[in-house]
């Protein structure tokens, strides 16, 4: 492996305009800083999803945490939200698959930081999360409810229907299909709230802002190694890149997506068409901005034949609470995943002349350098209970 | 007049069309130039952060006296990874030789190849091409 210049200090002084007298010895060289910057601020300011206009209401939060786990969401009050996104294991639910009354074929995504998204799902199927959230409501593969039904439930129940009048500032309407989509809206306010903590990642990368070297030196000698493949040769950063470590956008890494005999996963191929005839995305009657200024990406999207078999590129923090990893929960643990970018089969990427992804033929030192990194993503201590504070 | 006077009008001439060209645009604008074009565009924001919209703002002046063309696109590829963006972005006309492109998006940093096309009904397309580096 080529040596690289270890300069980060002196790049991280000229950004802070401070003179730092000792060179802290460090794998980063001063290529890396504004590419390690690039990853944070964290947390983000609050964002308001303008295409909900109970985002960020205590009264809809509070109403869309109580839904999440109200089984009378479901069909056959078996399942709720929380049945497979379960708070203690990163709102994931530990399986390669997703287990409703129908086996699915991928894996349930965590829900930490899912306010931040752009598309949602593996394929980007929803441009918004109230969309998302309605989608499993009514998939008779997941909860297998029907827009009548959803409404029924909330205007008979004086609970329901309480915590709707407070969130909405009305009764449930006549109209099932605008109940339905508002309950949705309280699951998607609820949601929001779901920000993950700060890591020792985002101390280092603070301390590294503000040239504070001796903060900057309590972060792992093995993590920083592992930080600078990230940035470096393994080129991680080019899809996991920002506070959330993804750019929100789809890519074909080369795992398989046979789904059985003569079955594929067209993956964000059809995610796109999805969107396309959706009519809950944010060109559609249900945005509640009749600017229709967080529809960009919608009204832009291109359909190509290279989106088949591309899954989002997920976010990286709190990993360790969400395993199996891939879109089809094919790999148990992150050693797997590190070995799948290590002995990646280019034969199985959709691109002519890759030049980006190739094997990285890690050595077992740079795995374990890589998996401390990734480990410095995750919060400190058990997985907190998320109680949907505003 | 004589042939040195001449020239030296026509170079003032063309400089002071440089100089006009994409002024309204205020500063940070990056040119083009072409035999037949200069391309003047400016980047809303500059730098463009990777995996976010952004848009651009440009004038397109044509030399002597070719035409403006009857239609402009604007696209980006990423020769290193054979792909281009993930959304296919809209020009509007703001006036006579006045462009708005939205719905833009270098969806990972590296090197894009930023590329305005120019179209006129009978006429082979004319490419106006630039090199970006991102993130």
């Amino acid at each position: 492996m080529k040596r690289r210049p270890r300069l980060w200090v002196a790049a991280a002084a000229l950004l802070v305009g401070a003179a730092l007298a000792e060179p802290l010895v460090s794998p980063l060289n001063n290529e890396d800083v504004p590419r390690l910057l690039a990853h944070g601020p964290w947390p983000p300011s609050a964002l308001r999803d303008p295409s909900n206009r109970v985002s960020a209401h205590p009264a809809a939060i509070g109403y869309g945490g109580a839904l999440f786990h109200d089984v009378r969401l479901s069909r056959d009050h078996s399942l709720s939200c929380a049945s497979c996104h379960q708070p203690g294991r990163g709102f994931s639910d530990g399986l390669p698959h997703a287990a409703g009354p129908q086996s699915g074929t991928r894996n349930t995504p965590g829900l930490d930081n899912v306010g931040l998204q752009r598309w949602f799902g593996w394929d980007g199927a929803n441009d918004n999360l109230w969309a998302q959230s309605l989608r499993p409501l009514l998939d008779v593969r997941e909860m297998g409810n029907s827009l009548p039904q959803l409404a029924r439930t909330v205007r008979s129940d004086p609970g329901l229907r309480d915590g709707y009048r407070r969130a909405f500032g009305h009764d449930p309407g006549a109209d099932d299909e605008a109940v339905a989509v508002d309950l949705a809206k309280a699951l998607a306010a609820y949601q929001e709230t779901l920000v993950s903590r700060r890591t020792p990642f985002d101390d280092f990368r603070d301390a590294v802002a503000r040239g504070d070297r001796q903060a900057a030196a309590a972060y792992p000698a093995a993590a920083q190694r592992g930080l600078a493949l990230f940035l470096g040769r393994g080129r991680c950063y080019f899809c996991h890149v920002g506070p959330t470590f993804s750019n929100g956008e789809f890519s074909d890494i080369g795992v398989p997506f046979f789904i059985g005999k003569g079955q594929v996963d067209p993956g964000r191929y059809g995610g796109i068409q999805a969107l396309q005839r959706s009519r809950y995305n944010l060109l559609g009657p249900f945005n509640d901005d009749a600017a229709r200024s967080s529809a960009t990406s919608t009204r832009h999207v291109l359909l190509e034949h290279r989106h088949f078999g591309e899954f989002k590129v997920p976010s990286l923090r709190n990993l360790a609470r969400t395993a199996p990893y891939m879109h089809d929960g094919s790999l148990p643990t992150l050693r797997d995943v590190l070995r799948h970018y290590s002995e990646l089969n280019e034969d199985r990427l959709h691109a002519d002349g890759e030049r980006i992804l190739v094997p990285l033929r890690l050595t077992p030192a740079e795995t374990e350098d890589l998996l401390a990194f990734l480990d410095s993503l995750n919060e400190p201590g058990a997985a907190p209970a998320r109680t949907g504070t505003p | 007049m004589t042939g040195k006077a001449v020239l030296g009008l026509l170079a003032a001439w063309s400089a002071g069309t440089a100089l006009a060209c994409g002024d309204n645009l205020g500063s940070g604008t990056r040119r083009i130039e072409s035999p037949q074009f200069l391309l003047v565009y400016k980047l809303l924001p500059d730098p463009v952060p990777v995996g976010r919209h952004f848009n651009i703002e440009f004038a397109l002046c044509p030399r002597a006296q070719a035409p403006l063309p009857g239609e402009v696109r604007v696209d980006a590829q990423m020769p290193e990874h054979k792909h281009g963006m993930n959304y296919r972005p809209t020009v509007s006309p703001r006036g006579p030789g006045q462009y708005r492109a939205e719905g833009l998006m270098f969806h990972m940093p590296g090197r894009w190849e930023l590329s305005f096309e120019l179209r006129s009904p009978g006429a082979a397309p004319q490419r106006l091409s630039q090199s970006l580096q991102i993130g």
